[in-house]
């Protein structure tokens, strides 16, 4: 993916839509009892498309809007989807993507990271009551969404065409036997 | 080349942690602040749309889950409601008792909300933190409808929080499942008294704890606001606010712990609409 002012709006939209999605449809609906977290998967298919300092700022600029919104302390949700998105772009340049499974997979593995590093921050910041077992349900089953979140972002490759500008090919004519 | 480019890379990360850092340090426990105020203010009014356009598909996904839980919830019901019958109509007497008394004593008045005064101001949950480990939505009414911070909040059912921080279009409400979450309660009929705190990552499951050990407390009592006042401090919440159904309170925990298990009455998972009470008097 090349960095052209077109591209980087469309990031900054694409981030901003996440956002507002995540806000207002995916925290707000269950599944078993668990809402999917759809910006962790975001941030990573945003940094296996652009590396990893696309990753890092993508996920510090979505984090950062995140917390704006959500009125929270500044900076928890950057901090995370900043490593998120720096990790997720640090593969990408390491290693080869020839795995269908391999983006889908990270998106789950970044994201019980990112509520790891979530529940890491709160617990330096200081938690007031006791923490029940149950969050760790919560953790797997959000990966697990995770993983099917990522498939269709990546995979079926929903953000490529918006985000990596594919040279057109043009059309060779035929060529003619002389004389015809 | 390649050595700036890995040089430029990691001085632009170093910036960013840095940046989060200060950002976290700088806004920590400091309420909201002007970027916040700004954002808040532009984005809620397209939160707002965007909640009414996707409520639709948020039905459906619930309507799945919910068909998942149905078995179980159902004997659930059946059991719950042999209770209900038995309470009802114990309630009904003292209810008649009680407006005799109502009426001697000039108070005929909704019992909770009249006699504290206060204004409620109906809000639609715009917005909801995504992480197991903050418990927060966001609602459409601001300052501009009168919401104060520190307001109480409830739904149909009970207190699901409080106000904890205002912008002009919206608020954010801390609900009882947040870690810093405190209400002052008590125990009816058993009159113990202690304070409501929520079990992180459960919220389905609030913790009644510092409560009276030589006042026995037992599985299907209500638990409601205790809302006290005392020289210059009140409690944030008025007295009688319906929070919750004790589940367990073994005698062996309760002298042990001084704890018992509360299931709170609001489904604070899937808030929609709320209501929060505005001006009155606390305590």
């Amino acid at each position: 993916m090349i960095l052209t002012p077109k591209i980087v709006i469309r990031i900054a939209l694409i981030g901003l839509l996440g956002v507002l999605l995540q806000l207002s449809f995916f925290s707000q609906v269950e599944l078993f009892h668990v809402s999917p977290d759809i910006l962790p998967a975001l941030v990573v298919c945003l940094a296996l498309l652009g590396g990893s300092l696309t990753g890092a700022v993508a996920g510090f600029s979505i984090g950062l809007f995140l917390d704006c919104l959500l009125v929270e302390a500044l900076g928890v949700s950057s901090l995370v989807l900043l490593g998120v998105g720096y990790v997720a772009g640090l593969y990408r340049e390491r290693f080869e993507i020839d795995n269908t499974l391999t983006p889908a997979l990270l998106c789950m593995g970044l994201t019980l990271a990112a509520e790891l590093g979530f529940g890491a921050i709160q617990l330096l910041i200081g938690i007031d009551a006791p923490v029940s077992l149950l969050i760790v349900r919560d953790l797997l089953l959000k990966s697990v969404y995770a993983f099917f979140l990522g498939w269709p972002i990546y995979v079926r490759r929903v953000l490529r065409p918006a985000l990596v500008e594919e040279p057109k090919l043009r059309r060779r004519r035929q060529p003619r036997a002389m004389g015809v | 080349m390649y050595r700036k480019q890995v040089r430029r890379r990691r001085a632009v990360l170093a910036l960013l942690v840095v940046g989060s850092f200060v950002l976290l340090t700088i806004t920590y426990g400091q309420g909201s602040n002007g970027l916040q105020r700004g954002l808040s203010t532009i984005f809620s009014p397209v939160q707002g749309i965007a909640d009414r356009a996707l409520k639709p598909a948020r039905d459906l996904v619930d309507w799945f889950d919910k068909t998942f839980d149905a078995r179980g919830e159902n004997s659930r019901l059946k059991s719950e409601l042999a209770k209900v019958r038995e309470k009802s109509v114990a309630g009904q007497e003292a209810m008649q008792e009680n407006a005799q008394l109502r009426k001697l004593v000039k108070l005929d008045r909704d019992p909770v909300l009249a006699a504290s005064a206060y204004q409620p101001v109906t809000a639609r949950v715009i917005a909801r933190s995504p992480t197991v480990w903050r418990s927060s939505v966001n609602i459409d009414v601001g300052s501009g409808g009168g919401v104060h911070v520190d307001d109480p909040v409830i739904s149909g059912d009970g207190l699901v929080g409080r106000i904890a921080s205002v912008e002009p279009n919206s608020a954010q409400v801390m609900l009882l499942t947040d870690h810093e979450s405190a209400v002052t309660a008590k125990v009816v009929p058993a009159g113990a008294q202690g304070v409501v705190k929520p079990e992180v990552g459960n919220p389905e499951h609030l913790i009644l704890d510092f409560i009276d050990s030589t006042k026995l407390v037992h599985g299907g009592q209500t638990v409601v606001t205790a809302g006290w006042r005392t020289q210059g401090y009140a409690s944030l919440f008025p007295p009688g606010l319906p929070l919750g159904e004790v589940t367990k309170a073994s005698i062996v925990d309760q002298e042990a712990k001084e704890q018992a298990d509360v299931r709170p009455f609001a489904d604070i998972a899937n808030l929609d609409l709320v209501q929060v009470l505005t001006g009155g008097s606390r305590g």
